[in-house]
């Protein structure tokens, strides 16, 4: 499509705060369908970079085009609408509010219905809202929680949780799904798990998917590409098998401090 | 254990059987129970109420004791009817003793007059009287207990039961009926459905009680829109009440002789003041809504000062009537038909209530319900889901303060008056107190937190002076005792019983699951 096959198209974007540069002049290009990863050590700016595409920040310099959309301007949820959903670093469910519900918020930017249609219970609205229980309902399913609806998504173990949080990305039919350190807590087999759901969402849905992971299992064993961060720098880019080699990534990881080596 | 629970329970009925008699229920129910069936003295009205108390605590009692006998049910009954009768007993004994010594007490408690307490008593002496309160209530808690037990065992019971399946299927054979009962909420649709038509029983007790029904009424919808605000978006809101003056102010301005004489009609002026009010919240929203917290309850009770202080200035004397306020504020009429009494104004409100309650039932359960809620739970969340944050909370607060406006207009045009002293800061704090004792987010806990907080001290009149005593001995106890409300939400039930179940679960899932 535009951008020549790109989904996303980073270029020089710079994140600072205050005196600290966290994303310092970034190009970066997600292919369409893609599954990327963005590696790095701690506080090297992978997340300030996401937040930077949610429109959580705003760059001080540099473009971000999505689907041929610039996002500097857009609000979060804005950005949401044009396709673009997330999960976080530390789950951010709605707590108090059951899982289907979750998922029903997750719709929320395909939805339309207003106050009058709520209160008039109007056809449309009605139709309308019974999609949007049905499709969420499907989604559960296809996360793995299906006859969990009801239960509140405190109470639910974390890797539900983990999964619940990706199916209410997945609910607002997004384009480009980033995901922060979804592997982050989990035992091996979960994490396995969520390998496989990863490739079965972009092979059944056509998902682009851009990953922030620290397991480095994760990272080679699915990517297609791999970007490495450090200290707000793209320092390395290229296919895990080059990642693995490239010396100026050794040295980030393993450098003088002996840093965040996973 | 279910003794002590059987215990506690009739020591519980036993206090508030003594409050109810303290301030006077009791003789009202006597005098409406009279009133009804035309009987010739209280008396029967007063000790019924009672007695279903002790009843209730009785069935209750049996049913947690799971008695398999009559003998045993009879006395898992008559345990916490001893319970309340000890204590009921005892204070009568107290009273009827004063009284025989010439004391009065009706210089401590109004309720407390020799006639009034003879209704209990029977004319016995003090402690005959005492005994006799002791045995009818031990008796009425073992009736409970009995009644439960035969309804649950005996032939006669499985008959009703039976009979009471067929009435219910031949009620769910209506297909908008069946309907409505599969809804998840459609049990509190019918208690709200029934408490409305309890509300509408106290008509014919005359103009003072139809007053008092009415100030609860408004204080429910301004809860039921506090609601909205504080309760489903999370914004803490203390100025409320400025938007329940600015809804009076345009109402009475609009219809008022005095300052403008614009005479306009009561039904063009009220949906005006509601959309005045509406405009108002989305005006102070759109700066302050980008704050959060406590930075936005402090700026929205400044907001509330500054509007009551305006209204009280010389500054607005020609436009508001400054400090003596606006007087002969126009009231409803239909058809050339004056309707401006306590009894339409009762009625009037009630519709409003059920009105309200109706909005906010089908907002709750759609997309700007949980948008509402994901605000509330998480807004940075909320706004990554898609959720226009501004727009939302501008909605909630428009909407909210639109009943706030709606019930300002009822409430100066029944008082045929309004100035500032009105709209002090007692309005907001007494509302956000409602919602809270009620229940956050609870429709029918609105009504019980008015109810409580707004009925107590009508009906405490003579307390008048610990009114704020009593509030704040409430808030602190039901922070204690039920820190989810009076009557919570469903959805907060559900969380804290499952926060139980998993406490006794938990250990063991979590193994399977790491």
């Amino acid at each position: 499509m535009s951008e020549g096959g790109h989904i996303l198209k980073a270029t020089r974007v710079t994140k600072q705060f205050g005196g600290l540069t966290a994303v310092k002049d970034v190009d970066f290009e997600l292919p369409k369908g893609g599954i990327c990863s963005i590696i790095g050590p701690n506080g090297a700016g992978k997340t300030t970079f996401f937040n930077c595409i949610t429109g959580f920040y705003k760059p001080e310099a540099g473009a971000l085009i999505f689907d041929g959309i610039s996002l500097v301007e857009c609000r979060p949820d804005q950005i949401t609408t044009l396709g673009v959903a997330r999960t976080f670093q530390n789950i951010r469910l709605f707590a108090g509010m059951t899982a289907l519900e979750n998922i029903l918020v997750g719709e929320h930017a395909r939805l339309r219905a207003g106050v009058a249609g709520a209160i008039l219970s109007l056809p449309k609205a009605k139709a309308e809202e019974k999609r949007a229980w049905d499709r969420a309902n499907d989604l559960l399913d296809f996360v793995g929680l299906g006859g969990k609806g009801d239960v509140l998504a405190r109470n639910l173990p974390y890797g539900d949780q983990r999964r619940l949080e990706i199916g209410r990305a997945l609910a607002s039919n997004p384009k480009l799904l980033l995901l922060d350190e979804p592997t982050a807590g989990m035992n091996p087999r979960e994490t396995e798990d969520l390998m496989l759901f990863i490739q079965r969402l972009r092979a059944e849905q056509g998902l682009t998917v851009l990953l922030i992971e620290h397991d480095m299992k994760v990272v080679m064993g699915i990517s297609d590409r791999v970007t490495v961060l450090d200290y707000g720098i793209k320092i390395a880019e290229g296919t895990p098998l080059e990642i693995q080699s490239n010396p100026k990534v050794i040295e980030a990881y393993l450098g003088s401090n002996q840093e965040g080596a996973a | 254990m279910t003794v002590r629970s059987s215990l506690r329970a009739g020591l519980s009925v036993g206090l508030i059987a003594i409050l109810m008699v303290l301030i006077g229920i009791t003789q009202l129910s006597g005098q409406l129970v009279r009133g009804w069936f035309g009987l010739p003295s209280a008396t029967p009205g007063a000790w019924l109420i009672l007695l279903l108390m002790a009843g209730w605590a009785g069935s209750r009692a049996y049913k947690q004791a799971k008695a398999t006998s009559w003998g045993a049910a009879l006395a898992a009954g008559a345990v916490p009817g001893a319970a309340a009768g000890l204590l009921l007993g005892a204070l009568m004994w107290g009273i009827g003793s004063l009284l025989a010594n010439g004391t009065d007490l009706r210089q401590w408690l109004a309720q407390l007059s020799p006639a009034n307490v003879e209704l209990l008593t029977l004319g016995l002496p003090p402690l005959a009287s005492a005994l006799v309160i002791l045995a009818a209530l031990t008796a009425a808690g073992a009736a409970g207990a009995a009644l439960s037990f035969a309804s649950e065992r005996g032939q006669w019971g499985a008959a009703w039961a039976a009979r009471r399946q067929g009435l219910g299927a031949k009620v769910t054979s209506v297909p908008a009926i069946e309907k409505f009962l599969a809804r998840p909420n459609a049990r509190q649709i019918v208690l709200i459905a029934g408490l409305a038509l309890l509300l509408l029983l106290p008509l014919g007790v005359g103009q003072y009680w139809n007053y008092i029904i009415g100030t609860i009424g408004i204080y429910v919808i301004l809860g039921l829109g506090l609601n909205i605000i504080v309760g489903m978006a999370g914004l803490l809101n203390l100025g409320y009440g400025a938007f329940f003056a600015i809804g009076a102010y345009t109402v009475a301005i609009l219809t008022a002789p005095e300052p403008h004489n614009i005479g306009m009609s009561y039904w063009l002026a009220l949906p005006i003041a509601v959309v005045v009010a509406a405009i108002a919240g989305i005006l102070l929203g759109i700066p302050v809504l980008r704050m959060r917290g406590d930075y936005l309850a402090i700026v929205t009770l400044g907001f509330a000062e500054i509007i009551r202080i305006l209204l009280r200035s010389d500054v607005m004397t020609g436009f508001t009537g400054g400090p003596r306020g606006i007087r002969s504020v126009g009231g409803p009429e239909l058809l050339g038909i004056d309707l401006n009494n306590e009894t339409f104004f009762t009625y009037f409100i009630l519709v409003g209530i059920v009105l309200a309650a109706f909005v906010i039932y089908r907002l709750q359960n759609s997309r700007v319900g949980r948008a509402w809620m994901a605000i509330r739970e998480d807004e940075d969340v909320a706004e990554a889901m898609g959720v226009n944050i501004l727009t939302y909370k501008l909605l909630a607060l428009a909407i909210g303060v639109g009943f706030a406006g709606f019930g300002g207009a009822i409430f100066a045009s029944r008082n045929r008056f309004t100035g500032p002293e009105d709209f002090t800061l007692q309005v907001s704090i007494n509302v956000l107190c409602l919602v809270i004792i009620g229940g956050m987010g609870s429709i029918p806990g609105v009504l019980m937190g008015a109810l409580v907080l707004k009925g107590l001290p009508e009906i405490l009149r003579q307390l008048d002076d610990y009114r704020m005593l009593a509030f704040g001995a409430l808030l602190v106890v039901m922070m204690i005792v039920r820190p989810e409300g009076l009557w919570p939400s469903a959805r907060q039930k559900n969380e804290l019983r499952v926060a139980e179940e998993e406490l006794t679960a938990g250990p063991g899932t979590e193994v399977v699951e790491a």
